[in-house]
């Protein structure tokens, strides 16, 4: 039976105030935006705010009817799969190299794979806008896939590298004393060992992903290529104003799976976000 | 490549099986050896070649040209020497340092409070679903939330009143420091979790023993803390920080849909700059000569801090 183990502030009330006040911090806007997406518009942007809602399904009304919400399911969900795929075909044999192999600059390669991350988007985002225009791959899923897949790139080679560096050398001696190639080591016992990372970088690179934003604005020109991330500011401007009930309930149809995948990978998250810097 | 010599040798092995034994794997050429690892790790560097020295390059030629639709017409460094006397371009310099400087600033110390009074809590999976929530949220989706909490709905106007801190409604967009504030509140909020997501997990990979050894020697739990958990914890901290600082200074959503760099330039960051002057502006040539600028800064960056950063994080 584990006993309430001490941590900071041995005092109990210290504790759970700073505890229980930091989770309203965070669930209370939360709760209160979710309500936003069950009232009419017309309760929303008032000069006294009104706490308590009446219930109405205004905003799913208008999902379905004014709002091509499949549409833009669909671009998010195949720019954001074809993105990871993009990454995890890139990244696992560069990482297995980058874990595995001594050769000459392999400290620079790893370090610049790592620095492509501290771009500025903004930095590119101009040249990238130009360079997609030349190709004629503007306002298209297929461009914004390709981005995805670079912005992603450096974090999940770094996250699988360091899956890869912490399982034991000999496991792949056996094999190669067994015949297996370098090939046949990389499919039959890596890729299977490091599956944990693997996973973790695939979900926190579909997470960056789905939530880009600048690139996504700029490539996807016309609603044809929007992701739910950028259509939701569509719901702005114009005659109407800002449709916050419509923003709220996009934003919890997003957020619901991203919460099922990430507490599935709960134990790998920090691990992950630090690009594998962190074990744990 | 690779992939086909290893079928060759399969095929070998079967049309010699006496002799299999010793040679199922022939021997690969050294050279063959050698390239192996430049093969894996070169479809991955090519790609992001493709993504990033590309776009560099041609913003540091487009820099050097003024842009009026399809017509470039040759400036020299005209660009540059504009640019550095543009107030508005060293505005947005400062406003992303302070800003973001701020901002990051207050979430490292929440994260770090948050994580040293949970880790130990029996409920501590229980916290962590619930403080990591703000991070799932779309960008653009929170920038939406903290619009209507602060302006739109004013509703923070509104519970300010009611304990008393205001005595009218604040026009939040009215001063620099309040303009600045909704996106440092709306930052802080969105991007403690991931601190505290790592600081956390590495309060719990520590050693419990010598936090149990120094507690029956009679040290205080703020000691133990100052004098053992956070040196424990520098490179972590320093790897964390150096991660979300530099993701702070791309801050772009939350100023294109919040603030559009209102009050008088007080709120726009160098990106909203970059995105201003190219997308809205169609000064393409100035765009990439500040993207130029700001690549500058950026290397230096990651050269200095990210790379010692990494070193000491893995240590």
């Amino acid at each position: 039976m584990a006993s309430i183990r001490k941590s900071g502030g041995d005092n109990l009330l210290v504790r759970y105030i700073i505890l229980v006040s930091w989770a309203l911090v965070c669930v209370v806007p939360i709760l209160w935006f979710l309500t936003i997406g069950f009232r009419p518009r017309t309760e929303i942007i008032v000069p006294e705010p009104i706490y308590w809602p009446t219930w109405s399904l205004d905003a799913w009304r208008l999902l379905v009817s004014d709002w091509p919400i499949a549409l833009y399911l669909r671009n998010s969900i195949l720019a954001v799969a074809g993105s990871v795929v993009i990454d995890l075909v890139l990244a696992i044999p560069a990482a297995f190299a980058l874990a595995r192999y001594e050769f000459k600059g392999r400290e620079d390669i790893g370090f610049y794979i790592l620095s492509t991350r501290m771009m500025a988007p903004a930095i590119v985002a101009v040249p990238i806008f130009f360079l997609f225009k030349n190709i004629g791959l503007l306002d298209s899923v297929w461009a914004l896939m390709l981005i995805y897949a670079a912005i992603n790139l450096s974090l999940v080679t770094w996250i699988i590298r360091s899956y890869m560096l912490d399982i034991p050398k000999e496991l792949e001696d056996a094999a190669r004393t067994d015949g297996a190639g370098d090939l046949t080591i990389l499919w039959e016992i890596m890729i299977p060992a490091c599956l944990p990372g693997i996973i973790t970088a695939a979900v926190i690179a579909a997470i960056f992903a789905i939530n880009e934003f600048l690139f996504t604005l700029l490539i996807a020109s016309t609603s044809k290529a929007y992701t739910m991330s950028v259509a939701l500011a569509n719901f702005t401007g114009g005659s109407d104003g800002v449709i916050y009930n419509a923003i709220a309930l996009v934003s919890f149809i997003a957020f619901a799976p991203i919460l099922i995948l990430v507490i599935l990978i709960q134990k790998h998250l920090s691990r992950g976000l630090t690009m594998g810097a962190v074990k744990g | 490549m690779a992939h086909s010599t290893q079928t060759l040798e399969k095929g070998a092995a079967k049309a010699a099986p006496a002799a299999a034994v010793y040679s199922v794997r022939r021997p690969r050429s050294a050279t063959a050896k050698k390239m192996f690892p430049y093969l894996l790790v070169g479809p991955a560097v090519l790609y992001l070649l493709a993504i990033t020295l590309y776009p560099g390059l041609f913003a540091m030629y487009q820099s050097l040209f003024v842009v009026k639709f399809v017509n470039w017409s040759w400036a020299g460094l005209g660009n540059y020497t504009r640019i550095i006397q543009d107030r508005e371009f060293w505005a947005a310099l400062g406003n992303t340092a302070i800003i973001g400087g701020l901002s990051l600033s207050l979430q490292t110390i929440i994260a770090m409070t948050v994580a040293f009074f949970c880790y130990r809590d029996p409920f501590v999976r229980g916290w962590r679903i619930v403080f990591l929530m703000p991070m799932l949220f779309m960008p653009s989706a929170v920038a939406f939330i903290w619009k209507l909490a602060f302006n739109d709905g004013r509703v923070i106007s509104d519970l300010l009143m009611s304990v008393g801190l205001a005595s009218n409604n604040v026009d939040w967009l009215s001063s620099v420091w309040l303009a600045r504030l909704t996106l440092i509140v709306a930052d802080v909020w969105q991007w403690t979790p991931f601190l505290f997501i790592i600081f956390v997990g590495a309060l719990q990979g520590q050693d419990e023993e010598i936090e149990e050894a120094a507690r029956l020697d009679g040290a205080s739990w703020s000691s133990i803390f100052w004098n053992i958990s956070l040196p424990m914890m520098r490179p972590i901290i320093v790897v964390a920080v150096t991660l979300r600082g530099i993701d702070i200074t791309t801050m772009f959503t939350n100023v294109y849909i919040m603030t559009q760099g209102t009050p008088g330039g007080a709120t726009e960051t160098m990106s909203y700059f970059i995105y201003r002057q190219g997308f809205r502006m169609f000064n393409f040539g100035y765009a990439s000569a500040a993207s130029v600028l700001m690549l500058l800064i950026t290397i230096v960056i990651a050269q200095t801090i990210v790379k010692r950063a990494f070193k000491s994080g893995k240590s």
